[in-house]
């Protein structure tokens, strides 16, 4: 009696060692295959839309254009579904801008944007084309809309002071740039072009305010050390003004701000 | 011959020189005259490719960038 169940014992035990050593496997998935021609056409399809974006971009990365406006030019008759149609369309208008044809670049990025209007990458490089092409009505309305999109970005703020201040806006751009700064108060750009828009405006106290404060934040920011002295020249500070043309003139990696500056400083 | 040649970009260099003087002793006057004239910072940049993918999930820089709320997130100009 001992002797049988020790044996069933040892049975049961062999039966459950066995179990555990032995792989278990999934049951295989079925092999994706088809014969119909149409879903065949659709595999070949995403498969060239694949390879073409790898190709693509890499070559883009390599600032290779020519390349790179190929395969996206190939992806555009493909027209793949969002977003990677609105994507193709941005990629494009990016060998585009590279290869010197603006115009086809702005048309591409409206077409992205018409496909997603939410694509802020899109909106932002439409205003920075624009602004390029020196077309400030379609600079502006393209930064109302990167704006709108994306109100608390910086870009967008950016984008849309800068195109107010060139096109003579200052109330539109003066509340951009002081969203701007109250976003991120240690951005000294903000504060050079906010003096711009105040000496526009006849405000020249409140200019040199922020001109300080731009410097303050970056001592080496030539631009806005000349301005402070144009600013300081027009108050009568003469030695003042001296000082900041000639550390301007040290400071200024642009040749034509240098020779400006050693001009106004050598006057004075 | 040579001597001829090395006058001639003497001659050249001067005129150039000259000029630049020139230009700038009058970009100076109008930008005293009017400081309406100071140039703006640069224009932004263009923001850089997106791959077939990128704008599924997070990982698009371009994207991030255009939303950034500072500076130097969005890689706003320095100057």
């Amino acid at each position: 009696m001992f002797a049988r169940a020790a044996i069933a014992s040892l049975l049961v035990l062999a039966a459950a060692s066995g179990a555990v050593s032995a792989q278990t496997y999934a049951r295989p998935s079925a092999a994706p295959r088809t014969t119909d021609r149409n879903a065949l056409v659709a595999q070949a399809r995403e498969r060239e839309i694949h390879e073409r974006f790898m190709r693509g971009v890499g070559l883009e990365e390599r600032g290779d254009w020519n390349g790179a406006e190929a395969e996206f030019q190939r992806l555009l008759v493909l027209d793949p579904a969002e977003p990677k149609g609105s994507t193709v369309r941005y990629d494009l208008a990016l060998a585009e801008a590279h290869l010197g044809r603006d115009d086809v670049a702005a048309r591409l990025l409206e077409d992205a944007l018409h496909r997603d209007p939410r694509f802020a990458a899109a909106a932002a490089n439409l205003v920075a084309i624009q602004l390029r092409r020196g077309d400030l009505t379609a600079a502006r309305a393209a930064a109302d809309r990167f704006v709108a999109t994306a109100p608390g970005a910086a870009l967008a703020r950016y984008a849309r002071g800068l195109t107010a201040l060139r096109a003579g806006d200052l109330p539109t751009a003066r509340a951009d740039f002081r969203a701007l700064i109250d976003a991120d108060p240690a951005y000294a750009v903000a504060h050079y072009d906010l003096a711009l828009i105040e000496l526009r405006a006849g405000r020249d106290d409140t200019a040199r305010t922020e001109l300080e404060a731009a410097l303050t934040l970056s001592p080496a920011y030539a631009r806005a050390r000349f301005a402070l002295g144009t600013v300081l020249m027009r108050d009568g500070r003469r030695a003042d003004a001296r000082i900041a043309f000639d550390r301007c003139a040290r400071d200024a990696e642009d040749p034509v701000l240098r020779a400006l500056a050693i001009d106004l400083r050598d006057r004075l | 011959m040579v001597r001829m040649r090395d006058l001639r970009r003497w001659v050249i260099a001067a005129v150039l020189a000259l000029g630049a003087c020139t230009g700038a002793a009058f970009g100076a006057d109008l930008i005293l005259g009017d400081p309406g004239t100071l140039v703006p910072s640069a224009a932004p940049g263009l923001l850089g490719p997106i791959t077939e993918l990128g704008r599924t999930g997070w990982n698009c820089a371009p994207e991030r960038a255009a939303r950034a709320r500072t500076a130097s997130d969005a890689g706003l100009p320095q100057n």
